[in-house]
């Protein structure tokens, strides 16, 4: 699937560099808001098959529901600092945070604001799963196994899930499904909101 | 952007009703999936048309790399800080072995 997104965008990139004449970008609009309504409608579903999750997170307790927070609130803050340095909007650069590592739908929120800023989330996002993926066996062993579901953010429910069990234990797997299926609720929420600060 | 957030709330809450209820048949949570696909990769497309249209993003392409990769650094960084923070302070190491 990774590749094939990255054949979407790459053909896409192409056919509007040298193909489409750029009065086409304003009827793109319009696609875009429909198909992130039903890419959302899509989201909300695969939400709700989770239903188990609410029954782990009271068997584990209620505090484990602070690793998510922190993670949404690190990766936030993460951004905000990057953007000061980077001398950006800081409500941009928070943005780009909260995509928590939704490389897709992080990119697809902001199409409509500014393409720029989509394509820095697209990028930003992907290269944080990289970055997850390569240095959870490292979290786990050297920080903590807590620590290794950070870098994973909404990831951590699906893409990095396997990488967190072959690292960490049993537990920890539990607690990064959970984290993951928590900011992954809250990515379409949370984005706007930020952005609109 | 207020009353996008809330039709976004409302089209998801739709979503995860239909979910959590069951109410998609076996088939078509199959087709569902390709049908997810679909309408992504498409999407993802018309995202890259956009930034084939606009010069201004084709020309600080690289920029906006570096840009991006810098702020994943500091996302990912900031995120184990505060999962070590609570790890260290608040979910102390007995509460993890209890449960």
């Amino acid at each position: 699937m990774s590749l094939k997104i990255f054949i979407s965008v790459i053909l896409g990139i192409g056919a509007g560099y040298f193909f489409l004449p750029p009065t086409f970008f304003a009827s793109t609009d319009i696609i875009i808001d429909i198909g992130l309504c039903l890419l959302l409608f899509f989201v909300g579903i695969d939400i709700g098959k989770h239903k188990d999750v609410f029954i782990k997170i009271k068997n584990i307790g209620f505090k484990i529901l602070l690793v998510p927070l922190a993670v949404i609130i690190g990766s936030i803050s993460g951004s905000i600092v990057a953007g000061i340095i980077l001398r950006m909007p800081l409500n941009e650069a928070g943005a780009v945070g909260a995509g928590l590592g939704w490389y897709t739908l992080s990119s697809m929120l902001l199409a409509n604001y500014s393409t720029e800023l989509s394509a820095l989330a697209f990028i930003a996002n992907v290269v944080r799963e990289i970055i997850a993926l390569i240095t959870i066996p490292m979290v786990a062993k050297y920080i903590g196994s807590l620590e290794s579901i950070a870098s994973c953010g909404a990831t951590a429910m699906d893409t990095s899930l396997p990488v967190i069990s072959e690292a960490t234990d049993s537990q920890t797997t539990i607690i990064a499904f959970i984290t993951g299926v928590i900011c992954t609720m809250s990515v379409p929420l949370l984005l706007p909101m930020i952005l609109k600060l | 952007m207020g009353l996008r957030l809330l039709i976004y709330l409302v089209i998801l809450s739709i979503g995860g009703i239909i979910g959590y209820r069951d109410k998609v048949s076996e088939g078509l949570k199959a087709r569902l999936n390709t049908i997810q696909n679909i309408c992504l990769l498409f999407l993802l497309f018309i995202m890259g048309i956009r930034i084939g249209i606009d010069e201004k993003v084709i020309s600080t392409f690289f920029s906006i790399g570096l840009k991006a990769t810098i702020i994943s650094i500091f996302t990912v960084s900031f995120s184990i800080l505060f999962v070590h923070l609570i790890s260290k302070y608040i979910i102390v190491k007995e509460d993890k072995i209890e449960s």
